[in-house]
């Protein structure tokens, strides 16, 4: 007869590859599958509905050595980022304000939400009425879209904090400052993050759909520009370039994320 | 009640506000009177749903009463307008709640230093101050630690110290080894028992344990069902310091635990 050994009967072997580098090669077996996909669909329905991947990356390298590539992003990127600062900033700053006021907070916030349901790229030909073709009404399109975002998931995160801890605070002398600081501003982290990772994508998306509209350059102008020329390859090329950027930015986000939050606990399944 | 009174509890009662179309609320707590001496460490015993916790966050100004007065260090501290309470009286009034309340943000000693920090007085010296006090419940080492990756018992010792870091003058706590297992629950009486006999703190210890009442207590108060009042009043002669693992065998334990029981209901 041989007795168990409960060592290894409980604790299961570590796997022969690393876990992240499963996760790397499935990623990479996907990227290969879309890419066979897409070169599929060029060949069965033709380069004018579908560009051929090939072409796609000859001519994404053909606008970088130009300069071109450079120009649309950093145009594109300029109208996001300031959108998305001031949308951040005001989404923000309202939830801390109204935290105050329970009164305030009933009576804005039916507007808020109603004031959602207006369709943002339908204000666009006023917006240019008022702001002219230049960067404002782009910026003020994508404040729009992030705005409500961060103020949802923000208002959400501050009517999440555990009120023990507002107390526990206040009773080791925190101020009402220190209390938002210390208090809120950590309990609602998780949820700003999470607004966070939503909203930048649109907030890149609603930039270039502004520059179909109106531009002189950016990565929707070139997506435009090569529509209205039958250029398949070309909006190709820029929505490549659209999704590489919004893939770097939520890199960027959650590098900043994960810095942020150290403190929370991770299971370890769930590190890659 | 003469001036040996630190802390004064005068017929104080306490409902919750009525909802719409309901019975008006009962009193919670109804002409609940008490005194503590400065020094003192006082227990209070009460059943469950006796409103044990109610009547610290009234003392500690989280919550307010609806009658009756709160007299500490000679002025009245009760008020009945939520937005003139002060918690916690300018740090006078140290709180150690059932649940830690730990920040889960903020490492062992990050936490233990909050209050110093918020209070502007974090210096070289009370920081020494916390690192003793860290040291002596078995903390060291576990200060870089976040409170999820610590024990149950540590986060309690954890939440104790981070109360008496900053030296209130009169710290109350509520149930405050009441989820730990019994093993460590011992061991954090003893730890309280050793750091109040540095500092002799006044002390108002919540709990519904009879033993626990008894081994850490001057004094201990038995409170009555809703709406709860003080049932009785018992001395707790056994000398100190006090061996909380063998205070079952100490002479007159068992008499005081049953005159005690008998109160409770």
């Amino acid at each position: 007869m041989t007795a168990i050994d409960p060592t290894t009967s409980l604790i299961a072997e570590t796997p022969r590859i690393p876990r992240r580098w499963l996760v790397y090669m499935g990623r990479a077996v996907l990227a290969v599958a879309l890419v066979l996909a897409w070169e599929a669909g060029a060949q069965s329905f033709g380069s004018v509905f579908f560009a051929h991947p090939v072409d796609v990356v000859k001519r994404i390298g053909e606008i970088a050595a130009s300069g071109q590539l450079l120009t649309d992003i950093i145009a594109t990127l300029r109208v996001s980022a300031f959108g998305f600062v001031i949308g951040c900033s005001v989404g923000l700053l309202l939830p801390f304000l109204l935290r105050h006021s329970e009164r305030w907070t009933a009576a804005i916030e039916p507007y808020v939400m109603a004031s959602q349901g207006i369709p943002k790229y339908a204000l666009a030909p006023w917006l240019i009425l008022w702001f002219g073709i230049g960067d404002t009404p782009k910026v003020v399109i994508v404040t729009l879209m992030v705005v409500y975002i961060v103020f949802i998931t923000t208002f959400a995160g501050i009517r999440s904090v555990d009120q023990r801890l507002i107390n526990m605070a206040r009773i080791a002398g925190a101020s009402e400052t220190a209390v938002s600081r210390e208090v809120i501003w950590n309990s609602l982290l998780p949820f700003f993050f999470s607004g966070l990772k939503v909203a930048m994508p649109r907030a890149v998306s609603a930039c270039i759909v502004g520059e179909f509209l109106v531009s002189t350059d950016g990565v929707g102008h070139y997506i435009e520009h090569a529509r209205e020329l039958s250029d398949t390859t070309g909006v190709f090329a820029g929505i490549v370039v659209a999704t590489a950027l919004v893939l770097a930015i939520n890199m960027i986000v959650e590098f900043l994320e994960r810095r942020a939050l150290r403190w929370r606990p991770v299971e370890r399944d769930m590190e890659i | 009640m003469g001036d040996g009174a630190f802390l004064e509890i005068r017929n104080l009662g306490k409902r919750f506000p009525q909802r719409q179309g309901r019975e008006p609320s009962p009193w919670v707590i109804k002409d609940l009177s008490f005194t503590v001496k400065e020094g003192e460490f006082v227990t209070i015993i009460g059943p469950s749903g006796a409103g044990k916790s109610t009547l610290l966050n009234m003392i500690a100004q989280i919550d307010v009463a609806t009658a009756g007065e709160i007299v500490f260090q000679g002025s009245t501290i009760m008020t009945a307008d939520p937005k003139a309470m002060r918690p916690g009286l300018d740090r006078r009034i140290g709180y150690v709640t059932q649940d830690d309340n730990l920040m889960p943000w903020r490492t062992a000693l990050d936490n233990v230093l909050f209050a110093l920090e918020v209070q502007g007085r974090l210096d070289d010296k009370s920081r020494e101050h916390a690192a003793m006090l860290m040291n002596a419940v078995g903390l060291s080492g576990y200060e870089k630690y976040y409170p999820h990756e610590l024990s149950g018992g540590m986060r309690k010792r954890a939440a104790l110290i981070r109360t008496l870091v900053y030296d209130p003058p009169i710290i109350l706590m509520d149930e405050p080894f009441a989820s730990v297992d019994a093993q460590t629950r011992t061991q954090l009486q003893e730890d309280l028992l050793r750091l109040w006999s540095l500092g002799r703190k006044t002390i108002v210890f919540v709990t519904h344990d009879i033993a626990e009442a008894i081994a850490l207590g001057d004094r201990a108060l038995v409170l009555t069902r809703q709406p709860t009042r003080i049932a009785g009043e018992h001395m707790i002669p056994i000398p100190r310091p006090r061996n909380v693992k063998d205070i079952f065998a100490l002479e007159g334990f068992a008499a005081l635990y049953e005159r005690i029981r008998a109160q409770v209901q």
